[in-house]
């Protein structure tokens, strides 16, 4: 990944002793520094609190306590202005099937206030990198999975958020799908946007992280460089999910 | 001994037991005090029948009077166009909302035995809405000693099998003849015309002129021999088992039997290819168009969203169109009558402010509680009580241009019933809709006339708005100050109605 001149901005997301319980503790006291312009994935085992850390970020479940603070303002005081720079991917496409991708990147642009003749112009680019161009005019319902999930991740990117998360983006997407969606995602890096990750292909993780953190029990037990999670478990030639099973296998020990 | 895993038995079993969950759901869990509730209120329609038999005396009530086999001829007219719609309803949600449809059909068991199993669990299903009601009334007569009263059961059952039978047989000449594509929609709205084909006979009897009400109450108390209203004909054979004629119960069984199994087991196979063909039913194609520029205006953006998902969806419209089809012969009813006692003023203001106030409540819930994508909303960058604001905007705009042309007729025959006509359909169609605002139910869109199956407080609420908006616009036409009475008990009633804690639908920011 190029380098960026990362002393001058606030870190992209900061949590601090972050906590949501349901009928379980889901985050438990979670600590978590995201620097601006990097990618950075989130890896944890399933009911590790992945989704439930990012949905509290984008705003939509209520923080039990602890803070967050998205390019320095306080998500938990100013929710508004916190969404106004970020956009939220999950797994389940947010899509309305009786509307054409046009009229629904139209709709989020709209939503979030982007200037009505960038976000044209930036929608148009987006159909066509994604390849939906020739679709652009067809009733979403009748998309594939695939098609879907492209016309919700340029839904995310169509107003320019300085902080993309995305949930699972690769799950069910056939291999021509998937480069385009991680060669966008890298493209929209080199920009200086930070993207946040979750995935459970940790191939994914291992070829576009810049930093990787691990979850487990809504608790961070690992994070760094490829290289310096490679270090934590004493093997410079270890795989990405060797590591990942070693850390969640010691961590189950001491718990 | 449970039967063979794969067998149609087993599959049935399947079948009746997701039935039951279903119900079972939708009652919120059947508690030990719900069901004592359900009980009781079993016993008590027992206790009403008892209660009303009482005056026939120790008599036979079909031998005591000979005109209860008209309603009971009656009561089988209402019976099987009910089952027909809910078998024609229930094949065309199997055929396209698929479910495990896919699971059974990829597995080695034969089409015949899961569009049978699922037959006997939609049948179980019509016939228990029907039982709650009629097998009291034969429980009652048959412990006064009237035993063949007790042939409602077969007879019941009958109906069921049969009404099921020409359901599915419908649902799927229907998707033969209109193509996957349109075949939903079509037999939706079949099935709803079929559903209240007796109520919208019965209301187009009492609106038709006294001389055809008339010749046909003769032919009907003096069918001519053989003719089609003859008691002894054929179509009356449903009403004969009921009241107990055992040639004609078993008559009667034998066909039900027949029509089910030919419908099951003989169209079977054309079920599960219809299943199929469903799935790949490609999805109208748009009309191509310019690219025009994005909107710069949030709240138009938010209404150009709702009026495209309103309109792109045929069966949303239908749904909302048979309201006021519905209502168009308690129109002539009120028509005919007020010619005689009233203006047509106080006639037509409280059936267009009933509307009015209808459709605002289905288009605002459509809105609100029938979001298909909440999530987006919430994390977008604009406080929760702005999207509801314009979404509210987005519904109250077709209602006001809907209701103009009404409002506009109106004015020619009585101008001060318009004023107030337009005045109360504004007033009670913003209160319908702040009332799906505040407490919303979510569900999914086609759900739209069965909104309020998971919240009949909610229901019954609007309804009572419409109403008391109602008489208000009729005390207005008529000129009394009281009319402010109504409006300040629809204001109270909303207010009360106003829970914050039940708020769900976007809370996105502050």
């Amino acid at each position: 990944m190029g380098e960026i001149d990362r002393s001058a901005i606030p870190p992209a997301l900061v949590l601090r002793d972050l906590r949501k319980t349901f009928v379980k503790t889901a985050v438990d006291g979670l600590n978590l520094n995201v620097c601006a312009g990097e990618l950075y994935a989130l890896l944890g085992p399933n009911g590790a609190g992945k989704t439930t850390t990012l949905r509290m970020v984008a705003g939509l479940l209520p923080a039990d306590s602890g803070a967050i603070e998205i390019f320095g303002v306080d998500a938990r005081r100013r929710p508004i202005e916190a969404k106004r720079i970020i956009a939220w991917l999950p797994d389940e496409p947010m899509l309305y099937d009786k509307l054409d991708p046009l009229e629904y990147l139209e709709f989020v642009a709209g939503l979030w206030g982007a200037e009505p003749r960038r976000a044209q112009t930036l929608a148009n680019e987006l159909l066509e990198t994604l390849g939906l161009w020739e679709h652009r005019r067809e009733r979403c319902e009748g998309f594939s999975r695939g098609m879907k999930q492209k016309v919700a991740l340029a839904g995310a990117l169509v107003h320019e958020p300085r902080l993309l998360m995305l949930d699972e983006p690769l799950t069910g997407l056939d291999a021509a799908v998937a480069r385009q969606v991680k060669d966008l995602l890298v493209a929209r890096v080199k920009q200086g946007a930070t993207i946040i990750l979750t995935t459970h292909i940790l191939e994914v993780a291992e070829r576009l992280a810049d930093r990787i953190g691990i979850i487990q029990r809504g608790r961070l037990i690992a994070e760094g460089t490829l290289g310096q999670l490679r270090g934590m478990g004493g093997d410079d030639n270890a795989s990405l999910e060797t590591i990942f099973l070693n850390l969640i296998a010691q961590s189950e020990r001491a718990a | 001994m449970s039967p063979r895993p794969g067998s149609f038995a087993w599959l049935a079993a399947h079948d009746l037991r997701q039935s039951w969950r279903g119900f079972d759901a939708a009652v919120g869990g059947l508690t030990r005090i719900k069901a004592v509730l359900l009980a009781g209120m079993l016993m008590a329609v027992h206790i009403g029948f008892w209660w009303g038999l009482r005056f026939n005396g120790p008599e036979d009530p079909l031998a005591h009077d000979s005109s209860l086999s008209r309603y009971i001829a009656l009561g089988v007219l209402f019976v099987l166009p009910g089952i027909i719609a809910q078998a024609m309803t229930a094949t065309t949600r199997a055929l396209y909302a698929h479910g495990d449809l896919e699971l059974l059909f990829s597995s080695p068991v034969s089409a015949r035995a899961v569009l049978g199993a699922r037959a006997v669990a939609t049948a179980a299903n019509a016939i228990a809405w029907f039982a709650i009601v009629l097998l009291p009334l034969a429980n009652v007569n048959a412990l006064a000693g009237h035993l063949h009263w007790l042939a409602i059961y077969p007879a019941l059952v009958a109906c069921g099998l049969f009404g099921t039978g020409v359901g599915i047989m419908l649902a799927l000449a229907f998707f033969a003849a209109v193509g996957p594509r349109r075949a939903r929609l079509v037999t939706q709205i079949g099935a709803t015309a079929v559903g209240a084909s007796f109520m919208l006979g019965l209301q187009g009897y009492a609106a038709a002129p006294g001389a055809a009400r008339a010749s046909l109450m003769k032919v009907m108390e003096s069918p001519a021999q053989a003719g089609w209203l003859d008691w002894r004909a054929f179509l009356s054979l449903p009403a004969r088992a009921a009241a107990g004629e055992m040639r004609a119960l078993g008559l009667w069984m034998m066909v039900a039997l027949a029509m089910f199994f030919f419908a099951t087991f003989v169209l079977g196979k054309r079920f599960a290819s219809a299943a199929i063909i469903s799935t790949g039913a490609p999805p109208p194609p748009m009309r191509w168009r310019e690219t025009r520029a994005f909107r710069a205006n949030l709240g138009a953006t938010m209404r150009a969203k709702e009026r495209r998902l309103i309109l792109r969806d045929p069966w949303l419209i239908s749904q909302i169109a048979l309201q006021v089809v519905y209502m168009l012969p308690i129109s002539f009813i009120l028509w005919r009558n007020g010619g005689v006692t009233g203006s047509p003023g106080i006639v037509f203001t409280p059936l267009i402010v009933v509307v009015g106030a209808q459709l605002a409540g289905s288009l605002a819930w459509l809105a609100l509680s029938g979001e298909d994508a909440p999530d987006l909303l919430r994390a977008a960058p604009v406080a929760a009580s702005r999207i509801e604001r314009h979404k509210i905007e987005a519904v109250l705009t077709p209602i006001s241009l809907l209701m103009t042309a009404p409002v506009v007729a109106l004015a020619f025959a009585a101008p001060w019933g318009a004023v107030c006509a337009a005045l109360f359909t504004l007033g009670a169609g913003i209160s319908t809709a702040l009332l799906n605002l505040w407490r919303p139910s979510p569900s999914p869109r086609g759900l739209v006339l069965r909104r309020h199956s998971q919240s009949k407080v909610v229901g019954m609420i609007e309804h009572l708005l419409s109403i008391v908006w109602a008489i208000g616009a009729v005390m207005a036409v008529m000129g009394y100050w009281a009319a402010l009475v109504p409006v300040a008990l629809a204001c109270l009633i909303l207010w009360l109605s106003r829970s914050r804690s039940l708020r769900v639908s976007f809370p996105a920011a502050a």
